[in-house]
């Protein structure tokens, strides 16, 4: 009894710090989405178990702690068990948390969850992966990525770098996954006929698994050598892959893909003696969190909804112009952080670490 | 008790070298299947797409040996998973990118592998748990193992370990050069040595073997011992060669585990084994999906001409063909 009184006062008064801490250093300049009512908010998560989740993690919760309303940010992590990300869904919104930022990977089947919680007066944010369902009626508002924008980003730039057309090799992740049609269309909508895809439709299946990805380049590469340009929606998945070329004796082709510091540091490395080795990515997309969490913020303190109602991952680095960015290699710190994140390494090398 | 395998030669035996009937069956598919490669997608036999995939197969081979010397027993080992998976985040998140720790990372890898090993050993051999419940279980404690160390998520592998398993020897795969050692440990452990006679006689028939006072249970936690070990043999190389490995790459190891196993010919009932069938399946299995790959076809396709291909095996060598043509005729002669 004593033992959790005592745990009690002590987290209050941890919460109450932080919070004074928090007010403070956010009472200079709330931002517009932060309102004046007081509200906890919890993430979400249907999977926390890779790098990418957890400085997506650390994104939201550092974007929560911009609002001095915000009373306490709480994590649950579903651990790719659709069971328990749904009893998740249910037991915070029991818990009386205001706002619910949830990552449903389980897709639609997490949406009577999020129904139900709704409706008994939680604010709702789903993002990144689409659980089906209507805005006002199953949830408040779904903040879902521009896969499509990705896939135009690549397809100017290799219209820029290959004006004349070119072989192309798309790998996408587990079969039929909306994110790698979603980047095919985005790609189609600039790419000509004159650019001919070499790969199964409507791309290369690698369940983003590096092993997998190796296999399949060694098959494109031996049947393909002269590949013009890969497209791959995981860049750093392709770091183990991309020496197979040099057994071809080969050029490792362009590369559009998305960033990851592992990535960065293989270009750098690489470049001299690969010259046809080009790299240009978007941002793997941690920010989108962000967005999803302003939002969560602004409906729950009765602040002002941002203007963005869907995450657009900005382009990063272009080995070719040098902007928006050159290629960013941070070889004292880990390969898997990402440096397009508007958190900053140190921080994801330690979000990692936990 | 059979008087040993007699397809491998050079091995210096006084013996016949007469290849077994699942030696020619896995091999002639192998032939056959090359054969079908060379003109319908030659790239898939070119060098640089052999040194590809060879790695993969090598890493095949050396998980399905570990499979077949617990199937030998009677028994199954769900615990491929996270046998492998443990490994790979052992030996890529303890150094950590510093190559002076790998040593130490690489030993307490099969410390692991030998505690897991002797825990389903003992289960299953000892307190007579059904084999596919306790290696369920151990695959879970595992991965509870590789949550632990990992978090889940992967590290780069280091530079040292990346050249061991990534290097080459006159364009030999460092990996097939370590599956082929292994192969070769295995097949003289089990063909030539009194332990290795006793082994597969305990798998074939454990109850005379408890009657001729043979120790049974010894070689059955042996055999998930030894298992657990080339299961962590072929996670190390595999946190090698792909650089940045993720947390659960075993998984996609487990189905195949099994397949070469069943195609090299070694019963599911235990018994004698075949491991240098074993090994050559492992090349066909991964030269199937080449082939598949070069060829074009979608991954539907891919998937199910690798089920396709785990079926022949199992009616190759499971179903009595005799009994079967005997059925036939005596059906037609009922309906005549």
């Amino acid at each position: 009894m004593n033992k959790s009184i005592r745990k009690t006062t002590l987290a209050m008064s941890a919460a109450f710090v932080a919070t004074m801490i928090a007010g403070q250093a956010m009472a200079q300049d709330a931002p517009s989405w932060c309102g004046p009512n007081a509200a906890s908010v919890a993430l979400l998560d249907g999977f926390g178990g890779n790098s990418w989740r957890q400085v997506t993690t650390a994104s939201a919760r550092e974007e929560a702690m911009k609002c001095a309303s915000v009373t306490s940010v709480e994590y649950a992590d579903g651990q790719g068990n659709t069971q328990k990300a749904i009893s998740d869904i249910k037991g915070l919104a029991a818990k009386g948390i205001n706002a619910l930022v949830v990552f449903g990977d389980a897709g639609p089947a997490v949406l009577p969850a999020v129904t139900e919680v709704f409706k008994a007066g939680t604010i709702v944010v789903p993002y990144r992966v689409d659980i089906g369902g209507k805005e006002g009626e199953n949830y408040n508002k779904w903040i879902g990525a521009s896969f499509v924008n990705d896939g135009e980003n690549w397809g100017r730039w290799i219209k820029e770098i290959l004006p004349a057309g070119g072989k192309v090799l798309f790998l996408s992740g587990p079969a039929g996954n909306s994110q790698g049609l979603d980047e095919l269309k985005g790609l189609k909508n600039i790419l000509g006929a004159e650019y001919v895809f070499v790969n199964a439709e409507p791309f290369e299946v690698t369940n983003w698994d590096p092993a997998l990805t190796q296999q399949v380049l060694t098959a494109a590469i031996s049947k393909n050598p002269d590949i013009d340009v890969i497209v791959s929606d995981f860049g750093p998945s392709l770091v183990g892959a991309l020496p197979s070329f040099e057994k071809f004796n080969v050029s490792i082709p362009a590369l559009a893909t998305s960033d990851g510091n592992s990535l960065g540091c293989f270009w750098t490395d690489n470049q001299a003696k690969n010259d046809k080795f080009k790299l240009f990515t978007v941002a793997t997309g941690n920010d989108n969190a962000r967005l999803a969490m302003r939002w969560a913020v602004a409906l729950a303190t009765g602040g002002t909804v941002p203007e963005e109602q869907i995450f657009q991952a900005p382009m990063f680095e272009n080995s070719v112009s040098g902007t928006p960015s050159a290629v960013q290699c941070r070889a004292d710190l880990p390969g898997s952080i990402y440096l397009s994140a508007e958190m900053s390494a140190e921080e994801q090398t330690k979000a990692i670490d936990q | 008790m059979h008087e040993g395998s007699y397809h491998l030669s050079g091995m210096g035996s006084r013996r016949t070298l007469r290849p077994t009937r699942e030696f020619l069956t896995v091999a002639g598919s192998t032939l056959v299947l090359i054969g079908l490669c060379a003109l319908f997608a030659p790239s898939a036999l070119a060098y640089g797409a052999l040194s590809g995939s060879l790695p993969f197969a090598a890493i095949l081979a050396i998980v399905g040996l570990g499979q077949m010397l617990v199937v030998q027993q009677g028994g199954f080992d769900l615990s491929v998973a996270g046998g492998v998976s443990l490994a790979v985040v052992i030996a890529s998140h303890y150094p950590a990118g510093d190559d002076a720790l790998l040593p130490t990372a690489v030993a307490f890898a099969f410390v692991c592998a030998v505690v897991a090993g002797l825990i389903n050993g003992a289960l299953i051999g000892l307190v007579r748990l059904n084999a596919i419940i306790a290696t369920i279980g151990m695959n879970a404690l595992l991965y509870a193992g590789v949550f632990a160390v990992s978090g889940g998520v992967p590290r780069i592998t280091t530079d040292l370990l990346a050249s061991i398993a990534g290097g080459e020897v006159f364009g030999v795969g460092h990996t097939v050069l370590i599956a082929v050692t292994l192969l070769a440990m295995v097949w003289f452990m089990m063909k030539r040595t009194v332990a290795g006679r006793r082994f597969e006689a305990i798998g074939a028939n454990p109850l005379a073997s408890r009657a001729i006072g043979l120790p049974v249970k010894r070689h059955q936690v042996m055999a998930y011992v030894l298992a657990q070990v080339l299961y962590c043999c072929a996670g190390l190389l595999i946190a090698g060669i792909t650089t940045q490995p993720t947390a659960f790459q075993g998984d996609s190891l487990l189905l195949p585990s099994v397949a070469v196993v069943v195609l090299g010919g070694t019963s599911l009932l235990g018994g004698r084994g075949f491991p240098v069938s074993t090994v050559v399946a492992a090349f066909f299995l991964t030269l199937l999906s080449q082939f598949a790959l070069s060829v074009g076809l979608p991954y539907s396709a891919q998937t199910i001409i690798q089920a396709l291909a785990l079926g022949f095996g199992i009616a190759v060598y499971s179903l009595r063909w005799t009994g079967l043509k005997t059925l036939i005729t005596s059906s037609r002669e009922v309906k005549g």
